[in-house]
């Protein structure tokens, strides 16, 4: 009896004492009572297991060379779907089915390395920015609005056009376009946390500038910037495969989403399912994140929460 | 402050915007060096020490001896005065000035009808699944502007090619205008149409209705591709902001003096929540650009967009110089004007 009392008090002493788990709980308790936020977790989770297995174990599902489309010129004309090819097969006798699991590596491991890489460009600038205010603030606006000021698709192809065009430089380009986008919400967050009465304080006890910037200003403003990385990824991976789709030369052997879409480009009155399957893995991975983006919205919101 | 005085102000303030737009431009042309620009004017049939005395000229002639900042205001000059250089791409060569002449009018006009498009579907679908909120309606549209959201654009375009082209074969698979159609026709000379280069206004200038509504006839499927790809986001917004205006006192006053639910819904509730829709179209207007670029490619339509993408894959600075200037500048002048519309719809914003 006395030592039951003795764990509960333990546990309210400890719960006091970690504010953090207790709000690690109560986030996990949201996210995880709304059903569509589960599901588009559970859908990027297996887009995710997708990547580790074609990386690590590519034997193990099948996949004889995972950085190549394997071409079977006995059938050049693309065939319907069949028992022997799941998801039919596209110019060149690739094995669509095959294509794509080798292809959602490349697609998201490059649009997760845009959208990181963009937001810790955009994240550090937009925080000093708005933090210290002043000229260096009005400079970093206007160049912002400059990039503001062509089309981001153009602008990524112009910048493509400077660098050549590789998978890799399409990831470049991507991030020069986008990290003024984070710097932008970055900023503005940074704006509305130095008008509270936290860092004032921090202020007054004489804590120095880069202190505050990071140890209490960063940590408000990265739970809605990584949310926005979860909203963004999806828009990214279809821009990623859009410019791939559009700047390729048909000569690449990359197996990549928007590439093997181009495939089925010149057959798409004979073989539209060629385009539309490949189109159909993007659209369901941006679907996904963007619900799984909704609900750690839900979490980080307090005003968004129901629980 | 009254909106003439507005308007000019706003004016006045996209001019540091556009000298950058021209300093990015200049950038992305020189940074690879001079060698392409240069391999732009050079007759390739010289060789030996007349190569070299053509290369020497073009040197002098485009002050490439000079700093980079000195060379820029040559450039801008040059620019200023209408000289863009030249373009080599299979589709088009020669001056970019041509080139732009005849591949901007089937941009803009394939913007202009996505972008009536986009309100025409928008406004009614986003107001009534306000009204009707949590209804069926309101849930598959829900659902349905979710999907295209997340969709990648060019996804979009091949889904409408698909159904509406291929399938139903209701409209033409590629083009901007039946070829056949202006074969002998006066106003239309080596691919350029005249007096304003649009062919729809040229041809119901010259009175030739059948050549006009063929060129409608191709762009409303690469229009109602890039419209469903960029009216999600209007649908989104204006049930939300519907939704708040529903909310608001005045709208209950209305109800509450006996007017018809028709009358408060159209008159009194939709133009205010049409404001922030158009505050957020500025923003909608860069995708619809982007979308112009790959709806181009894809229903082969020769516009600055395919040309963009054609200058890319030949390596033509020409090319890529014309057409960010020309979608920087479209850009730059669509925001102003929507600013302009949003400073009349609201008076609050102009101070």
């Amino acid at each position: 009896m006395s030592k039951n009392i003795g764990l509960i008090g333990r546990r309210n002493y400890l719960l006091k004492q970690n504010p953090r788990i207790e709000e690690l709980k109560i986030s996990f308790k949201i996210f995880f009572t709304n059903p569509t936020a589960v599901a588009g977790f559970v859908i990027t989770l297996l887009y995710f297991i997708d990547i580790i297995l074609v990386q690590f174990f590519p034997s193990f599902i099948g996949i004889s060379d995972p950085n190549r489309y394997i071409y079977n010129f006995n059938n050049p004309v693309p065939l319907p779907p069949s028992s022997s090819h799941w998801c039919g097969t596209t110019a060149g006798g690739i094995d669509l089915c095959d294509a794509i699991i080798k292809s959602i590596r490349i697609d998201l491991i490059y649009s997760l390395f845009i959208v990181i890489v963009g937001a810790i460009i955009g994240l550090l600038l937009g925080l000093v920015s708005g933090y210290l205010g002043g000229i260096f603030d009005e400079i970093l606006m206007r160049i912002t609005d400059i990039f503001f000021s062509i089309p981001y698709l153009v602008l990524a192809i112009a910048i493509l056009f400077v660098l050549g065009v590789s998978l890799e430089n399409i990831a470049f380009s991507l991030i020069i376009v986008w990290w003024p986008l984070y710097a932008r919400y970055a900023r503005a967050q940074t704006l509305s946390i130095k008008q509270m009465t936290f860092i004032e304080s921090a202020k007054a006890s004489g804590t120095r500038d880069l202190m505050i910037m990071f140890k209490h200003i960063v940590p408000n403003v990265l739970p809605p910037i990584f949310v926005q990385i979860s909203l963004d990824l999806g828009t990214v991976v279809g821009v990623f495969a859009t410019l791939a789709f559009i700047g390729f030369s048909p000569t690449a052997n990359i197996p990549e989403l928007g590439y093997l879409t181009s495939l089925g480009l010149n057959y798409i009155s004979i073989a539209p399912w060629s385009v539309i399957i490949p189109g159909l893995v993007i659209t369901v991975f941006a679907l996904a994140v963007n619900l799984m983006g909704d609900g750690l919205r839900d979490v980080i919101d307090p005003k968004r929460r129901s629980v | 402050m009254k909106l003439w005085l507005y308007i000019i102000r706003r004016i006045l303030l996209i001019i540091p915007t556009l000298i950058g737009l021209t300093i990015i431009v200049f950038i992305l042309i020189h940074v690879r060096g001079n060698n392409l620009i240069i391999a732009e004017y050079l007759n390739p049939h010289l060789t030996g020490a007349a190569r070299d005395y053509a290369i020497q000229q073009l040197y002098q002639r485009f002050h490439l001896n000079d700093p980079l900042f000195i060379q820029y205001f040559y450039w801008l000059y040059q620019v200023i005065n209408g000289d863009l250089g030249l373009t080599r791409t299979p589709i088009y060569s020669g001056p970019v000035n041509t080139a732009l002449a005849l591949f901007y009018p089937n941009t803009i006009m394939l913007a202009l009808v996505s972008s009536i498009l986009i309100w025409i579907i928008g406004i009614p679908i986003g107001v009534w699944s306000a009204v009707k909120r949590d209804s069926v309606f309101d849930q598959s549209t829900r659902v349905a502007t979710f999907t295209l959201y997340a969709m990648p654009a060019y996804m979009v375009y091949l889904l409408v090619l698909i159904i509406f082209a291929v399938y139903l074969k209701w409209f033409p698979i590629s083009g901007a205008v039946d070829p056949l159609l202006l074969q002998g026709v006066s106003w239309y000379v080596n691919g350029i149409s005249y007096p304003t280069h649009i062919i729809f206004i040229d041809a119901l200038l010259h009175g030739d209705i059948n050549i006009a509504l063929n060129s409608i006839w191709h762009f409303i499927l690469p229009s109602l591709g890039i419209a469903l790809g960029g009216v999600a986001g209007i649908i989104r917004l204006l049930r939300s902001s519907m939704l708040e205006v529903l909310d608001q006192d005045y709208i209950r006053m209305a109800r509450s003096k006996g007017i018809s639910e028709s009358e408060v819904i159209n008159i009194h509730a939709r133009r205010n929540a049409l404001i922030p829709a158009v505050t957020s179209f500025v923003y909608g207007v860069a995708g619809l650009l982007g979308g112009v670029v790959v709806a181009e490619v894809i229903f082969n339509i020769p516009g600055v967009g395919y040309w963009t993408v054609q200058a890319l894959l030949n390596n033509d600075a020409g090319g890529i110089l014309g057409s960010t200037l020309i979608f920087g500048i479209i850009l730059v002048t669509a925001s102003l004007i929507l600013d302009i519309i949003y400073a009349a719809l609201d008076p609050r914003v102009r101070y």
